[in-house]
């Protein structure tokens, strides 16, 4: 007990008498440790935006595509039983079609022609539809006579940005004159975006907009996404023998991570980094060391053992570091979390994840393995320290 | 007489770069019990560093035989031999050797950090109590770079008293000091070293300072000879560190 109290006493004490050096020293590691943090924490937030536009764009992992096709296109009423059938088959939660179209929409500066992308209420789940306002359809939402429509920013600001709680309708012109209500609005895919909206396919319908081409999307669990690509095409190929049916990943997963490199690379500069950091510390150690030669001399004179005196110099080196990779940390997180940089770094998120806890265990856990590192050599030059030469020096 | 340290026979050689073989002490017997005020002289070179860190256990005889307090010390490992050392031996340097950037009340304290039990946690008061006995009480808080020469070594003292050493060893303890405050501190180290029971083996060129022991030895070329006790400086000159 007195000798673990005693070490401790010794080690603050040479950090108290030496603190202008300590802080030097401290401050390149913990400048250290707040760069590898921050590279991390930054790679992290990049990999989530990236992430939640690629699954905004493709579907989560894994996302299966579902395709029939040949010379004549198949029945459609034929296809939609086959599609209904594969996913009653396989109890497949979510699943959606996917169809592009055009249609006019009266706004108050006059009509314009917007995208309108024909979905399932299973779209907003599988390609992670993030709202601003109001609500994504439900499955009663197809039995609306006047069809439901989610809108983006664009189209909002467009349209005046009506009150959703007043169910705002927008007309939508052409054949079929049609009123249909604004019951969402999405952010847009990116800045100075043109207005865009989502119907259900019954919706379109009503309104007399067709789309031009239709996909079939379902949602399967990762491990089970190859086996399931298999079977579904094989149904598929089974109902139309005569055609050519595929079944395809569209997830950005489909062929492998994407950003297992960057992850790498992210990694390198951060393992760079820190053994900056390191060789710095150890560096200011072993000059440290060389100046206190005649002290460690001395306090061996005192009949300081050779592990006492190892102890105390890995100690001072270990305690200094943990507590500059404390202020490293948060300094990191005050970095990462600041609202610039996150809508820099991550522009198509709206909700920011939070700090990641293993850049953070990261980081604290380099610095006390460089405080180690930068400790026991000097330390182990310490204990080779012959008192008599010490004394001397 | 207690019998603290035992020397027979004893060598200390070392292998130089061109593989000869140096001869620093030859086969010394000396002696020192509790309570003895011994003064060694002779040459500079002559070995008698060598002699005081056998003494002081921070070295080992090349051969012959060194009892530490009856312990062979030969038998003890490098740890040993430090705690040992720390809880038993004293040591005044000639050039202070005071921790710069710590008090003299922090320098005083510094060999209590390796005591254990009552003496650790007391370290504060008696490091408080022997700066009073060395009459710097109220100099604790000055830093060394703020105090005279005599006055560090008399902070020097303090600190190898601290742990109440049954030897205190002491290397040309005046030789960075003028006469008077040389005078003035081998005064002070013969008396606390009187009042606490401590052997004191003292290395020195000064022969007024060698005069105050009650035992001489002279060294010369590793080999060390007894000297009556009572020297006075016509003996010793000519001697220099």
């Amino acid at each position: 007990m007195t000798g673990f109290v005693s070490t401790l006493v010794e080690a603050w004490q040479e950090l108290r008498i030496n603190k202008v050096r300590i802080l030097l020293a401290l401050l390149g590691v913990a400048l250290s440790v707040a760069a590898l943090t921050s590279v991390v924490g930054v790679g992290n937030l990049a990999r989530e935006g990236m992430k939640a536009m690629s699954e905004r764009n493709g579907g989560r992992t894994a996302t299966l595509g579902l395709s029939v096709n040949g010379p004549t296109p198949p029945d459609p009423a034929r296809l939609e039983k086959a599609y209904q059938g594969i996913v009653s088959r396989y109890g497949i939660t979510y699943s959606t079609h996917v169809g592009q179209a055009q249609g006019g929409f009266q706004f108050p500066r006059g009509v314009q022609q917007v995208q309108v992308t024909v979905v399932d209420p299973g779209y907003g789940v599988i390609h992670r539809v993030e709202l601003r306002r109001g609500s994504w359809f439900a499955a009663d939402d197809a039995q609306r006579l006047a069809p439901a429509v989610v809108v983006s920013e664009a189209f909002y600001n467009a349209a005046g940005r009506p009150d959703l709680g007043r169910s705002p309708t927008v007309k939508i012109t052409g054949e079929q004159e049609t009123t249909a209500v604004v019951i969402g609005v999405v952010p847009d895919n990116y800045p100075e975006s043109p207005p865009m909206a989502f119907m259900l396919g019954a919706g379109a319908t009503l309104a007399g907009i067709q789309p031009t081409h239709s996909d079939f999307k379902v949602w399967v669990q990762d491990g089970q996404a190859e086996a399931l690509r298999h079977a579904i095409k094989a149904d598929l190929q089974t109902e139309f023998p005569d055609m050519y049916a595929d079944t395809y990943r569209m997830d950005y997963a489909a062929n492998g991570d994407p950003f297992a490199v960057a992850q790498l690379a992210v990694g390198g500069v951060a393992g760079l980094v820190l053994l900056l950091g390191a060789v710095g510390m150890l560096n200011i150690s072993m000059v440290t060391v060389r100046y206190r030669v005649r002290e460690i001399g001395i306090r061996r004179s005192f009949g300081a053992t050779s592990g006492r005196i190892f102890v105390g110099v890995m100690m001072e080196s270990v305690v200094a570091t943990a507590v500059a990779g404390m202020a490293g940390v948060m300094l990191a997180v005050a970095v990462v979390k600041h609202p610039w940089i996150e809508s820099k770094i991550a522009p198509a998120l709206s909700q920011y994840p939070a700090f990641p806890v293993e850049a953070a265990l990261l980081g604290l856990g380099a610095a006390v393995l460089v405080g180690a590192l930068a400790g026991a050599i000097p330390a182990l030059v310490a204990v080779r320290v012959k008192v008599i030469d010490a004394i001397r020096f | 007489m207690e019998t603290l340290v035992n020397l027979r026979g004893v060598t200390r050689s070392v292998v130089l770069p061109d593989d000869q073989e140096l001869h620093i002490l030859r086969g010394v017997d000396f002696e020192v019990h509790s309570g003895d005020h011994t003064a060694i002289i002779g040459r500079s070179g002559c070995g008698k560093s060598t002699l005081l860190n056998l003494l002081g256990l921070l070295d080992v005889p090349t051969s012959g035989e060194l009892d530490f307090q009856g312990v062979p010390v030969q038998q003890l490992r490098g740890n040993a031999r430090a705690r040992l050392r720390g809880s038993t031996v004293g040591f005044v340097f000639q050039q202070f050797n005071l921790l710069q950037g710590r008090s003299a009340l922090d320098n005083v304290i510094t060999p209590l950090l390796y005591a254990k039990g009552r003496d650790f946690w007391r370290r504060r008061e008696l490091a408080m109590d022997m700066l009073d006995r060395v009459g710097l009480a109220g100099r604790a808080r000055t830093m060394p770079n703020m105090l005279s020469g005599g006055e560090q070594q008399r902070v020097a003292i303090a600190r190898a008293l601290v742990r109440r050493p049954r030897l205190i060893l002491a290397d040309e303890p005046t030789g960075a000091l003028d006469v008077e405050t040389g005078q003035a501190v081998m005064a002070l180290l013969d008396t606390v070293a009187t009042e606490t029971a401590a052997a004191l083996v003292t290395i020195t060129h000064d022969a007024n300072v060698a005069a105050l022991a009650c035992a001489c030895y002279r060294l010369d070329a590793g080999v060390l000879t007894g000297l009556n006790a009572g020297l006075n400086a016509h003996e010793t000159a000519g001697v220099g560190a």
